[in-house]
């Protein structure tokens, strides 16, 4: 069994011989902070810690198309102020892997969405909707019959991105002060991502899931109204659901940190049906508990305390233990439950995927070993 | 002036423009200010937060509320300062050094403020200096920390051992908060207080002060 067909069968709650074993990727710090602990430095980390291959995306872009040009405003020692690519100016730590802070924003009202977003928005684009030998060249990869990774299809952002446009602030505002505007932002976005789909999957292409991204839910619940959401998201996300349903896509995958307890019914609702990444937090959001609330149609990757990574070899062990049922029922693949900190030491981390290897991965040979060489990996 | 309460409607509504025209008129029918900011304003602000608090309310409604207020406050601010009515308290806030992450801190401070506490900002990336500099400097009553990463609780730890050194903690009251943040931790670095939403933050502050 490769990694498309575990990965399928996994989500389709379908007979396979074990868990995948995946990762969440790490902190920008990390990966540095372990070499002083024994992690060679430049190493493939899928590698060097024996993940079976990561989903590749797929698609064309759903952004911005031109982007904005991305400039150095200002220099200011640990930290730089730039425009970025999505018009935001941001400050940014140059050694810290913190999320930059909006200084100002670009997009502020119809005058400015109508200027310099809208026409940068147009679902018609053909120099958006990819063409031409480059083109030709991914299609073939994606629709290699013996292609042995899991393949997801970029299905966008409805709120997210236009969060990060307009600032929390801004975007809050903007929902009481002109409800329209909102409502054409979000169906601008929708009428993008469904152009930019129906573009790849007609093609043929038939990835093993979709992705979404919103991070719209933070420690004490969601950023918007569940009222508000249902009202203006939820018939967007349907479009888009439908669109991918319709070319057989049916793992529909949205990466939300925070607690997402009051949104993830009404996701599930709109066909977005895998919750991604189950940040455990303090508000200890647990996979097991919303598989027992909205049954096998919720799936779900992520679900692993990064912080139990912090703590004693029992607890990781304990943890790993915690989610083996949800791992043998199906319609779940743990990793972390988002980027593994420095503050996790390389000996608990290599101590975790080896239970997990144990554990989900049920020991089998074709597992890859953890933590070591590079060059004894690739022929592992 | 007979119906304050549209003060309170509007402001707990969000609706900025009849907040400001009511505290005009209000102030134009020779109502005291103070009544206007403690009566109404502050009461409504208190109302969101426990909505917010509840999740009956969320960021947005909370956001478009303290709007309103700020609209309102602005036309009774300067008869406040020329009666020399004093804030409710005085609190330094902000994320601490390492941490760029500032929607936590200006949510807390958005309410505190609606609750009739004066604040002054240190920003994010803040080390201890900036924080004691700012209480001696404004006679500060609480210091508000705030981080979302794991990696800057450090610098919680570190801040209030220099408030400790500087010989301020018999002084300020300290209250945290942020994603990482636990009541465990708040004991554990002997924080006075913590709070796991902003609208709990403004009752967290003044039982904290005693004024309840």
């Amino acid at each position: 069994m490769n990694a498309r067909e575990r990965f399928a069968a996994v989500m389709h709650y379908q007979p396979r011989d074990r868990s995948p074993i995946m990762d969440f990727g790490f902190w920008d710090e990390t990966l540095p902070l372990w070499q002083a602990q024994g992690y060679p430095a430049g190493a493939n980390p899928d590698l060097f810690f024996g993940m079976d291959p990561q989903w590749i995306t797929c698609g064309c872009t759903l952004g911005l198309y031109p982007a904005f040009a991305e400039l150095l405003l200002k220099d200011c020692g640990e930290t730089e102020i730039v425009q970025q690519s999505d018009g935001v100016i941001v400050e940014r730590g140059k050694f810290l892997g913190s999320i930059p802070r909006h200084l100002r924003h670009t997009l502020l009202d119809r005058d400015s969405w109508d200027a310099y977003y809208k026409p940068r928005l147009r679902a018609d684009d053909p120099l958006r909707l990819a063409a031409g030998p480059a083109w030709e060249m991914q299609l073939a990869e994606w629709l290699r019959p013996d292609r042995d990774y899991p393949l997801f299809i970029e299905a966008g952002s409805l709120y997210g991105v236009a969060r990060n446009w307009f600032g929390l602030e801004g975007i809050s505002q903007l929902m009481y002060d002109d409800r329209a505007l909102f409502e054409e932002v979000v169906e601008t976005l929708a009428d993008v991502i469904v152009a930019v789909l129906e573009h790849t999957l007609s093609a043929g292409v038939r990835p093993e899931a979709a992705s979404m991204w919103e991070d719209m839910c933070y420690s004490g619940g969601p950023l918007m109204s569940p009222k508000l959401f249902q009202e203006v998201l939820v018939p967007h996300y349907r479009r888009i659901t439908s669109t991918l349903n319709r070319y057989d896509v049916d793992i529909i995958f949205l990466d939300c940190d925070g607690k997402i307890d009051a949104l993830a019914p009404l996701w599930l609702d709109a066909g977005v049906n895998t919750m991604f990444p189950i940040e455990v937090g303090k508000w200890h959001a647990d996979p097991l508990a919303f598989r027992r609330l909205y049954g096998k149609e919720m799936r779900f990757i992520g679900g692993v305390d990064k912080h139990v990574l912090m703590k004693s070899p029992a607890a990781i062990a304990a943890e790993v233990e915690r989610l083996a049922p949800l791992v043998e029922e199906g319609g779940y693949i743990p990793t972390p439950d988002h980027r593994v900190p420095p503050d996790v030491s390389l000996s608990n981390y290599i101590f975790y995927l080896e239970e997990a290897k144990r554990v989900w991965g049920k020991g089998l040979a074709n597992l890859r070993p953890t933590g070591r060489p590079q060059q004894e990996q690739a022929t592992a | 002036m007979e119906d304050l309460e549209r003060l309170y409607d509007a402001v707990l509504a969000g609706n900025a423009k009849l907040a400001v025209a009511v505290t005009q008129e209000a102030v134009a029918a020779g109502v005291d200010p103070q009544v206007l900011l403690d009566e109404y304003m502050i009461p409504a602000m208190d109302e969101v937060g426990q909505r917010f608090e509840a999740n009956e309310c969320f960021v947005p409604e909370l956001l478009i509320s303290a709007r309103a207020m700020k609209g309102a406050v602005e036309v009774i601010r300067p008869l406040l300062a020329s009666a020399g009515a004093e804030p409710v308290a005085r609190v330094v806030i902000g994320t601490v050094q390492g941490d760029l992450h500032d929607i936590g801190k200006n949510l807390v401070a958005i309410m505190l403020e609606g609750g009739g506490f004066e604040i002054i900002d240190v920003g994010v990336d803040a080390n201890a200096d900036k924080f004691i500099d700012a209480v001696n400097s404004k006679n500060a009553d609480i210091v508000a920390l705030s981080a979302l990463l794991t990696t800057t609780l450090p610098s919680m730890k570190n801040i209030m051992d220099r408030l400790n050194q500087a010989g301020l903690r018999e002084r300020v009251k300290v209250i945290i908060g942020g994603a990482p943040v636990t009541q465990d931790f708040a004991d554990e670095i002997g924080a006075d207080g913590y709070t796991d939403n902003a609208g709990a933050a403004v009752a967290l502050a003044r039982r904290l002060l005693g004024l309840n």
